[in-house]
């Protein structure tokens, strides 16, 4: 069964694959600390790493902005369309990665509300665990509602 | 005293007992000495029991007792392992300039050298060099213009913080394990960028002179401060920037991980500068003007932009322009975005400025960054 993206089920199943596949611990993945968030249109998804796992995802109200590290921030159709080009190539295409997101948009990928950069590189430092991240949701089903 | 059997050969206080007839070889492995053992007084602090947490037995988990405490000002000029006994009469074996604690210290140190311990990777088997295609020659003579220009960079920022390694009081060993992960670091980097030269029927180019200059320059300072906020802050702030365009303007999955991957370590790097600068703001107010300055040379050579390939008119921010556009033909394009990038470049300096403790130069008008974007905004 697919689960539904954006859901908290969704982040979750994800989650599983992610934290239960050593291979996301080497290759410049590891030990991350590190507090997320995932705005998708209107909804917020809380994502926290701890040492080499994720922690379970909820989401949150927009007011959970203002702690985390930094937020990645996209309208629902364009986090819809990264996710489908995970599922189609098995990992982001050289257009859909995080970093390229992030740098390709006017407005930016990644923001924060604190505004400070020390904690807002955290983006940039742990860039390859959050690519590992989205790209192991090729691995689960996925439906769009 | 204790007694127990020994080689003979290596010491001259043996009670030892020889048979009749035995070779030397049996009458060494039955001879017996009395140990003095007296190496085996519990002079430091005893029955520590460290526990490893969610990221294992990290450094942070073992600065128990006097372990973790840290001397403000270093007397150690023997290499004694912070927290082990002085050996009386031992030789000086390091002439360490850097030995009080404000001059290199952070707060985070442990922390970033265990996250640089678990997030290496091989520039060998990590990157995928069997997704790289022949490219337009334009594109590869670009790529292999920037791969250049990085390997240079990169030798510099191996060079450099390897010789205030050798300067540091082993007192401070945090400080100086992150600088020696640095220099792995920045060796992978020097590698994988003369292997991405070398992978696609390009070669290296000219060399481009970038470190000649400012780059060059970092190893003059005098003072670990003055370096690091060269190298730290300004100047792998920057190369961050072209790392992260890097994986923008990638032709192929392994130059995506190849400068993604660089990012990363270079994001570490410049989070060293950030906090080692957090901590002076903090911790050496008798500094600040000093550190001021630092900033306003440091700025005054990213403004210039000679040397910094995300700047104007250099061979590199040519190249860097040609890959973003995605060609000689569509220059003007990448021209645009090379200019963009570079004033979110300006901005994230600034905010790590602040975030670190001297972000009032931006509102007293003693940084010209602002004015500079304002120019190039218009």
């Amino acid at each position: 069964m697919a689960s539904v993206f954006p859901s908290e089920d969704w982040f979750n199943e994800v989650r599983s694959v992610f934290n239960s596949d050593d291979s996301y611990r080497g290759a410049g993945g590891g030990s991350c600390e590190c507090r997320s968030a995932m705005k998708i249109g209107r909804r917020v998804f809380l994502l926290n790493f701890e040492g080499i796992e994720c922690a379970p995802v909820v989401e949150a109200d927009k007011g959970a902005l203002a702690d985390v590290d930094f937020y990645l921030d996209m309208p629902l159709a364009d986090w819809q369309a990264m996710v489908k080009d995970i599922a189609a190539n098995g990992g982001a295409s050289l257009h859909y990665t995080l970093n390229t997101l992030d740098l390709d948009r006017a407005e930016g990928l990644s923001h924060s509300v604190h505004e400070d950069q020390f904690r807002e590189d955290l983006f940039f430092r742990y860039n390859q665990t959050f690519q590992f991240f989205f790209d192991a949701s090729a691995r689960i089903k996925t439906s769009f509602g | 005293m204790v007694k127990g059997p020994y080689i003979g050969y290596i010491l001259g206080d043996l009670n030892y007992r020889r048979e009749p007839g035995m070779s030397e070889a049996v009458d060494l492995a039955t001879v017996e000495i009395e140990l003095k053992l007296d190496w085996m007084n519990r002079q430091g602090e005893w029955q520590t029991h460290a526990k490893p947490g969610k990221s294992g037995l990290t450094l942070a988990d073992i600065q128990i007792g006097s372990y973790g405490e840290t001397p403000e000002i270093s007397d150690n000029m023997t290499g004694r392992p912070r927290g082990a006994q002085a050996r009386p009469g031992s030789f000086r074996i390091g002439n360490y300039s850097v030995r009080t604690k404000n001059e290199i210290w952070l707060e985070n140190a442990s922390f970033l050298y265990e996250e640089a311990l678990q997030r290496q990777w091989s520039s060998a088997t990590d990157v995928p060099w069997h997704t790289i295609e022949p490219l337009p020659d334009d594109i590869e003579e670009a790529q292999c213009e920037l791969a250049t220009f990085l390997t240079e960079v990169e030798f510099v920022a191996g060079d450099v913080p390897a010789r205030w390694i050798s300067e540091t009081t082993p007192d401070y060993f945090e400080p100086r394990n992150v600088l020696l992960a640095q220099v792995m670091d920045e060796a992978r980097h020097m590698d994988v960028f003369r292997k991405r030269a070398l992978a696609n029927g390009g070669g290296l180019m000219q060399a481009t002179g970038g470190t000649a200059g400012v780059v060059g320059s970092i190893d003059l300072a005098r003072d670990f401060t003055e370096m690091s906020s060269r190298l730290h802050i300004s100047g792998e702030g920057a190369v961050l920037t072209i790392f992260r365009m890097g994986e923008l303007m990638a032709y192929n999955d392994a130059e995506k991980a190849i400068y993604r991957l660089c990012a990363q370590d270079e994001a570490r790097h410049v989070a060293f500068g950030v906090m080692h600068m957090r901590y002076m703001s903090e911790e050496a107010p008798d500094r600040h003007e000093e550190i001021e300055c630092y900033l306003d040379e440091a700025e005054r050579q990213i403004l210039a932009g000679s040397q910094n390939p995300a700047g104007n008119q250099t061979a590199s921010s040519e190249a860097l322009a040609i890959l973003l556009g995605g060609g000689v033909a569509h220059y003007d394009e990448g021209f645009r975005k090379l200019m963009a990038i570079r004033r979110r470049q300006l901005v994230e300096y600034m905010k790590r400025v602040k975030s670190a403790g001297f972000g009032k130069r931006f509102e007293n008008g003693r940084s010209q960054v602002k004015e500079m974007m304002a120019v190039s905004a218009a």
